[in-house]
């Protein structure tokens, strides 16, 4: 394995991703031209006359062919200009910035409590593998694996809401404002969000973890006279991270999509319900752009993973 | 300190695997007992499941859950190890006691370079200075064998050979030159002309760094020139020990005598004949200009590395042909290409009858969670489509019962099974196809001299019997003289020299052809 090869293999994940980002781009526009509504209408409602709503087409540039209209969307969305919204009438890159500290402020603390969480118990766990405190946590992880987001929200809100009355829903304060307060309003829906990615997590990492301690260089470690800590933490760990690496990017880009159901259940300013919006008042460019921004940090995620998973892998190179 | 003679003396060991339900089972070692002298290479053979292992792993205080010593003791100069803190034995092993393992492949982990594979024994043994650390490690590689030791030291373990893995596990277990070294199958999972140079080096090493060995293995050749003494095992018993040459020549005891037997696979012995070949009949199997390879291709640039450049071949109906040479020669290549499980360019013509195939390591073919019953019905269900449920089990119970396995193995798993049986099964499945060539990889290698025996005797039996061809892929050339009347010998991924086996055996003209046979009398003696 040559430099030279290791610079081609990053090269070509590059290009990989670019294409993915096109089709993506293109598949979001037919899907969006294609949809019954018009924007135009939805915008002057229904007691416009026919003229004023061919005019606002014209403006807004619905007039043009359908190709010359996705290749000055994409042109403007690869300069970082995704056009304005034609509900909020300003333009829709400072909207999706201004509701991305809610979005990702929740997915980031849901991420820290997955692994935090998961990894700990996973290596406990695989200790005494079918003694009773590894089958208590299988057990709860099959529960809380089971149950969607949304009703995981309900309850906690019922729980620290209602019951321990030390949260309250829509308590949110922008990080420039009030950070603890910031911090505080997202903590709820961050669990919401973890707890079902934590047993999924834990699920894997525990049987990953078995698979490696029976594994012939665990045996080699231990000859060479290596404590158990010491192997778990420099060989075991290591190699199912290797496997884990493609579980956990399905995990995070599981969190964004989760994020939008909860940011509604908690009542929180953030994507999901900037998302909802634009579907129903048809805000073309909004909702573009915020597919477009979804599309972008998944494929985004699965690259980082890759190089991830080759950086910590030296066979993967290879391929 | 007093001296003492032997570096390591066990004493009435018994182990067993206890459970709630069944407190006093059978032991799995029964009252072992024995010492390893100073300075000497002491072997250790038996049959697979005699308790070689659990010997080996109850010295190293590694034994698997559920373990239970429940009598005697293991004294390592003169300290009793079963009394000491867990932790405290980890700590002897790599700097008083050294291990090497059966399986070079998977024995490092693949995410470290060899250096920092090697590094970690020495920082776990308290060597803090990283230059001193360095320079340790350099020159062991060098003792072991590693010309340029620095290039080596910056590799990942999946760019080595396996006899270079397996020397890098010496050189780590070599590394503070620990008293006793415990080598379980070393060499069983490497090919000839590499067991001899393994051999060799631990031979040397042990001269050099006043190493004692126990040597581990179900291949009486491989002691019969590098062990000083021999201890035979069975059912958890030492049921005979001696000087080597005594063991090997003139054995006293009944079982010892009959694993001798077995282990020289000797077709007269074992009542094999064979079958008679008609050469001037059209083959089974012609294969013309078989070439395949991988590439490491991107954006199509990078290098297309062939394997196989051009091979041609036939198989003759009744004929067991043999095919030899070292390891990453292209042996599995070929085969695999020419039953289609690899792409590949070139003819492959089969007249008749279907391909089957009996691969080296019985325990990765099966399907852990299927009956026996379940993979015959698979593999007849690929031939014959349209048959009823009472013709279907009179096929498979045939089939089974000609692989010398009764109705009464139907329902079992593969984890229920031997090695033996499990490889009874494997040629079941090829023979419930009823093919007319089948490919036979490496069967013997993962078996004990008792089950190749078995198998051997069976393979020549379906030859002779049914007429089927085979193809026998093996490193054991003794085999081959005994059963392939033709013989092809592969090198660097072409045909180096073919024909009647007893002509290229005796008057070798390729100098691979020749590397194989020294390496063969080196081993077995001529």
């Amino acid at each position: 394995m040559t430099g030279k090869q290791t610079a081609l293999y990053f090269v070509r994940k590059a290009v990989e991703l670019l294409a993915t980002l096109l089709l993506v781009s293109l598949l979001t526009f037919l899907a969006f031209s294609v949809i019954p509504g018009d924007t135009a209408r939805t915008m002057l409602g229904a007691n416009a006359t026919t003229e004023q709503v061919e005019a606002l087409r014209v403006q807004l540039g619905l007039d043009r062919p359908l190709p010359i209209r996705y290749l000055s969307w994409l042109g403007g969305a690869f300069t970082g200009n995704l056009g304005n919204s034609t509900q909020f009438r300003t333009s829709v890159g400072g909207l999706i910035v201004s509701r991305l500290p809610v979005t990702l402020g929740m997915s980031i603390i849901a991420f820290i409590l997955i692994i935090l969480i998961s990894y700990p118990l996973a290596v406990l766990s695989s200790r005494r593998p079918g003694k009773l405190g590894d089958q208590i946590c299988s057990v709860l992880g099959h529960i809380l694996f089971a149950i969607p987001p949304f009703v995981l929200s309900l309850l906690l809100i019922y729980l620290f809401g209602s019951i321990f009355k030390n949260f309250s829903v829509g308590n949110y304060a922008a990080p420039n404002v009030d950070f603890g307060m910031y911090l505080q309003s997202l903590l709820l829906p961050a669990f919401a969000i973890a707890l079902p990615k934590i047993a999924m997590t834990f699920k894997f990492l525990r049987s990953s973890i078995i698979e490696q301690k029976a594994s012939d260089y665990v045996a080699t470690a231990k000859s060479h006279g290596l404590s158990d800590l010491k192997i778990l933490v420099r060989h075991i760990l290591p190699n199912s991270n290797v496997s884990s690496i493609t579980v956990i990017s399905l995990v995070l880009s599981d969190i964004l999509g989760g994020s939008l159901i909860v940011e509604q259940v908690f009542n929180l300013p953030g994507l999901g319900r900037l998302l909802l919006s634009a579907i129903s008042q048809r805000d073309f460019p909004l909702l573009s752009g915020i597919v477009f921004y979804l599309a972008l940090v998944t494929v985004l995620l699965y690259f980082a993973a890759d190089i991830f998973a080759s950086l910590s892998d030296p066979r993967i190179r290879i391929r | 300190m007093a001296r003492h003679i032997h570096v390591l003396k066990v004493h009435h060991l018994t182990l067993s695997f206890p459970t709630r339900k069944n407190p006093n089972p059978k032991p799995v070692l029964d009252d072992v007992d024995f010492g390893i002298r100073d300075g000497e290479i002491l072997g250790l053979i038996g049959n697979s499941g005699s308790g070689k292992t659990m010997t080996s792993l109850a010295i190293a205080g590694l034994l698997p859950e559920g373990a239970a010593i429940t009598g005697g003791s293991i004294k390592f100069r003169g300290q009793d190890l079963l009394t000491m803190k867990p932790r405290d034995r980890r700590k002897m092993l790599g700097s008083d006691i050294g291990m090497i393992f059966q399986e070079p492949s998977t024995a490092l982990d693949p995410l470290m370079k060899i250096g920092k594979n090697l590094d970690e024994v020495l920082v776990a043994h308290g060597v803090t200075d990283p230059k001193e650390r360095r320079e340790k490690i350099l020159s062991t590689m060098s003792t072991v064998g590693f010309a340029d030791p620095e290039a080596i030291y910056e590799r990942y373990p999946h760019q080595l050979s396996g006899g270079q893995r397996q020397r890098v596990l010496i050189a780590g277990a070599a590394l503070l030159a620990p008293k006793l070294l415990i080598c379980d199958e070393p060499t069983s999972s490497l090919d000839t002309v590499t067991t001899v140079q393994i051999l060799d080096l631990l031979k040397s090493l042990c001269r050099k760094l006043q190493m004692t060995i126990l040597f581990i293995s179900h291949d009486l050749s491989a002691v019969r020139n590098f062990c000083d003494r021999v201890m035979v095992m069975r059912d958890g018993k030492i049921v005979d020990k001696d000087t080597t040459s005594d063991i090997l020549t003139n054995p006293k005891n009944a079982y010892t005598a009959e694993l001798l037997t077995n282990a020289k696979l000797d077709t007269r012995m074992l009542g094999i004949e064979r079958a008679h070949v008609d050469y001037s009949s059209s083959p089974v199997l012609t294969a013309r200009d078989i070439e395949a390879g991988y590439s490491d291709r991107v954006f199509g640039k990078g290098s297309k590395n062939n394997v196989l450049k051009g091979v041609d071949l036939e198989i003759y109906p009744h004929e067991i042909l043999g095919l030899i040479g070292s390891s990453g020669c292209g042996k599995t290549t070929l085969i695999r290409s020419l039953l289609g499980l690899l792409p590949h360019t070139g003819t492959a013509t089969v007249v008749g009858r279907r391909i089957g195939a009996v691969f080296q390591d019985p325990v990765s073919c099966l399907n852990p969670s299927h009956t026996v019953k379940w993979h015959l019905n698979e593999a007849l269900r690929v031939a014959e489509r349209k048959l009823t449920k009472p013709e279907r089990m009179s096929r498979i119970s045939a089939a089974l019962s000609e692989a010398g396995l009764d109705d009464s193995f139907l329902g079992r798993k593969p984890h229920q099974l031997s090695g033996g049986q499990r490889q009874r099964v494997a040629i079941a499945m090829c023979l419930i196809t009823n093919p007319g060539l089948i490919i036979a990889d490496e069967p013997f290698s993962s078996l004990d001299a008792s089950s190749s025996a078995e198998i051997l005797k069976l393979l020549t039996d379906i030859n002779r019997e049914r007429g089927t061809s085979f193809l026998l892929v093996t490193h054991n050339i003794h085999i081959i003289r005994q059963i392939a009347p033709r013989v092809v010998v592969m090198d660097n991924g072409k045909i180096c020299e073919s024909g009647l086996t007893s002509e290229v055996l005796s008057s070798p003209k390729a100098p691979a052809t020749v590397k194989l046979l020294e390496a063969e009398t080196k081993l077995h003696g001529a």
